[in-house]
């Protein structure tokens, strides 16, 4: 096991195509972290970094405090999952599982040993001698990680291991994961396109755009606080609603203005704010409809009400924007209906502009 | 017409049509099968002997008792061998690096390999004596098997790099981190699945030097060391043509590549369809 350490670490791609812009923080031993982010973010790129598959163009990567930056792949004692599992398809499964441990000359005994081990934790032992092709998807899928286990490395790499499963094995499996790392407690580093994939399984998140790590934190604190715009949006399904307004004050109070709608913000919010030019961001479970439109609401008109099952959620319409709304079930708001918007104040975001980078105001 | 009729009708003309053709392929052959047991008052009469009534040995045993047919089939056997293995060890590398490796002007490195395989033989068997003579490899099966790789090699690599192309990188990455190096990653890992490729490329580049006939004729020109084609060519002079002998020298020249391809028909099939259609 070991710490992992990104010493501003960048990669360049040709002349300028720049994959990762500088990495700069600590992955702790033990931990689970997910790289997150849209497609060509750099976070596959970070991890074959990681894995000695690419060559930074400046920078260093530590495990410990071993520099392994200029180190081979099988020089590093890191095992990876790749999205497509990789199996070796002319060898059994059994072949697959040995073949790291025949290149570290592990005597034919103690293989055996680590092969029932491994087979027997992830329920594979009825297809050892099976080839990858005669597996199902969620079978490979398990040899693959298998394979990387069963080495016990320092290092555990994952790049998009779910992605090529079915929506219920993957839901399936990503509880599995999480299993398997509480109990193995290897460092794990876990690359997704799926936000959810990450919330759910990691003690850390990086969200990563255009090559930069936008935040870094505790899913909790990614999806409660996030620090700009572009994680704001990112995190969560539906994402968090963003209206374009104005700071204005009134009576020494501060409110968010648009279209002739006002939004009185807590002070915590407005101390720090300056800028005139601000998005006003709200959750859609962090919104309460009321039937009728009173004082202290916001009005709206429903547009459609999509039923999901557990939840409903409500596309309103505010001051010419589309926002969303989610509720119990059991809501009766329909169609066409004029309401009224309560948002926990608690619960506002507030953007400094409305760039992709617009910073988070934060209370002081 | 019902669709069954049709169907069956078309499925007749594609019959007929490879009935066409494999008359038309397999006819030279079955004369010079049939040609090699004639005596030679036979060989050349008119209307034709189909088929001899008394098959005869005696084209075979000259072959083998009076010229040094076996002799020549060995230095065949050894320089094509030569010539395929050097081909195709350096040419899969080569093609690896290729589909690999980040090097600069790869793709100009590529062309250019296509460009040599394609460069007629005959322009470059002046230059190869001139330089063959020089470091002493004129009239050497070695320096034969040498100016085979010439075409053998370019044509390893162009087709070699499609196929190890399509082998996907992520297996040799798991490779050279389950704690493989590079060219073990290539051994355990790429070279098992080009493997059907690797062969049908090597029958070929083997059959290019089996019937290579120029560089043969001028590089080797002592008897001993000759090589089957021009040693066959002797068997046919301004004054006389010895059709038994050529016949049955041809049929037994013949016989190792069709059993060559018997066994490795599969092979041929899977390599050359995976290197045509990718992925």
């Amino acid at each position: 096991m070991a710490r992992v350490r990104f010493d501003k670490l960048r990669k360049v791609f040709g002349r300028d195509v720049v994959a990762v812009a500088g990495l700069d923080f600590e992955i702790a031993d033990g931990s689970f972290v997910s790289l997150v982010g849209p497609s060509g973010c750099g976070k596959s790129t970070a991890l074959r970094m990681i894995a000695g598959l690419e060559e930074p163009t400046s920078g260093r990567l530590l495990f410990d405090d071993r520099d392994v930056t200029g180190l081979e792949p099988r020089d590093r004692d890191i095992a990876m999952v790749f999205q497509s599992y990789a199996l070796y398809p002319h060898m059994s499964v059994r072949e697959n599982l040995e073949y790291g441990l025949r290149k570290r000359r592990v005597p034919a005994a103690e293989r055996d040993q680590r092969v029932a081990r491994i087979a027997a934790m992830l329920h594979i032992e009825p297809f050892l001698e099976r080839k990858p092709r005669q597996l199902s998807g969620g079978q490979r899928q398990r040899v693959a990680l298998g394979r990387a286990l069963i080495r016990d490395p320092e290092v555990f790499l994952l790049d998009e291991p779910l992605s090529n499963l079915d929506a219920k094995l993957r839901v399936h499996m990503r509880a599995e994961l999480a299993t398997l790392h509480a109990r193995v407690g290897t460092t794990m580093i876990y690359v997704t396109h799926d936000q959810l994939e990450a919330m759910t399984l990691s003690d850390r998140i990086v969200v990563m755009s255009q090559g930069v790590v936008q935040q870094i934190g505790p899913p909790e604190e990614v999806y409660a606080r996030p620090a700009n715009r572009f994680v704001a949006e990112f995190i969560g399904t539906p994402s968090m609603n963003l209206m374009a307004g104005e700071l204005d004050e009134e009576g020494g109070k501060a409110r968010f203005r648009r279209n002739g709608v006002t939004v009185p913000l807590p002070d915590s919010l407005t101390a720090a704010a300056d800028a005139r030019q601000v998005l006003l961001g709200i959750r859609p479970e962090d919104i309460r409809i009321t039937a009728d439109s009173g004082e202290a609401t916001i009005p709206a008109q429903v547009a459609v009400a999509e039923l999901a099952g557990a939840e409903k959620y409500i596309y309103l319409d505010v001051a010419g924007m589309q926002i969303i709304a989610r509720t119990d079930a059991d809501s009766p708001v329909r169609g066409g209906d004029r309401v009224g918007l309560h948002f926990r104040p608690d619960r506002l975001h507030l953007f400094d502009g409305t760039s992709d980078e617009a910073k988070a105001i934060r209370a002081g | 017409m019902t669709r069954s009729f049709r169907r069956s009708l078309a499925q007749g003309r594609t019959y007929l049509l490879v009935i066409l053709l494999l008359l038309f392929v397999g006819f030279p052959l079955f004369w010079m099968l049939m040609s090699s047991g004639k005596l030679n008052s036979d060989i050349v009469r008119i209307p034709p002997v189909w088929i001899p009534f008394l098959p005869t040995l005696e084209h075979y045993e000259e072959l083998f008792e009076v010229t040094q047919f076996g002799r020549w089939f060995l230095n065949s056997l050894l320089v094509c061998s030569l010539s395929t293995i050097s081909a195709v060890t350096l040419g899969v590398l080569g093609a690896y690096s290729l589909s690999r490796l980040k090097v600069r002007g790869k793709e100009l490195l590529g062309r250019s390999v296509l460009l040599a395989y394609m460069f007629p033989g005959v322009l470059l068997v002046i230059p190869l004596v001139l330089v063959f003579t020089r470091i002493g490899l004129m009239n050497s099966q070695v320096g034969l098997a040498l100016a085979y790789l010439t075409f053998a090699l370019p044509f390893v690599m162009w087709v070699m790099r499609d196929f190890l192309a399509s082998v996907p990188v992520d297996l040799e990455e798991a490779a050279m981190i389950d704690g493989a190096s590079r060219l073990e990653a290539l051994r355990d890992v790429v070279l098992p699945q080009a493997f059907p490729g690797i062969i049908a490329t090597g029958i070929f580049a083997f059959l290019f030097a089996w019937n290579e006939y120029l560089f043969a004729a001028v590089l080797v020109r002592s008897h001993d060391l000759q090589t089957l084609p021009p040693a066959m060519a002797n068997f046919a002079s301004a004054m006389d043509t010895r059709w038994g002998l050529i016949m049955a020298a041809s049929t037994l020249a013949t016989l190792p590549m069709a059993i060559a391809f018997a066994f490795v028909q599969k092979y041929l099939i899977t390599g050359l369809g995976a290197g045509g259609v990718k992925g």
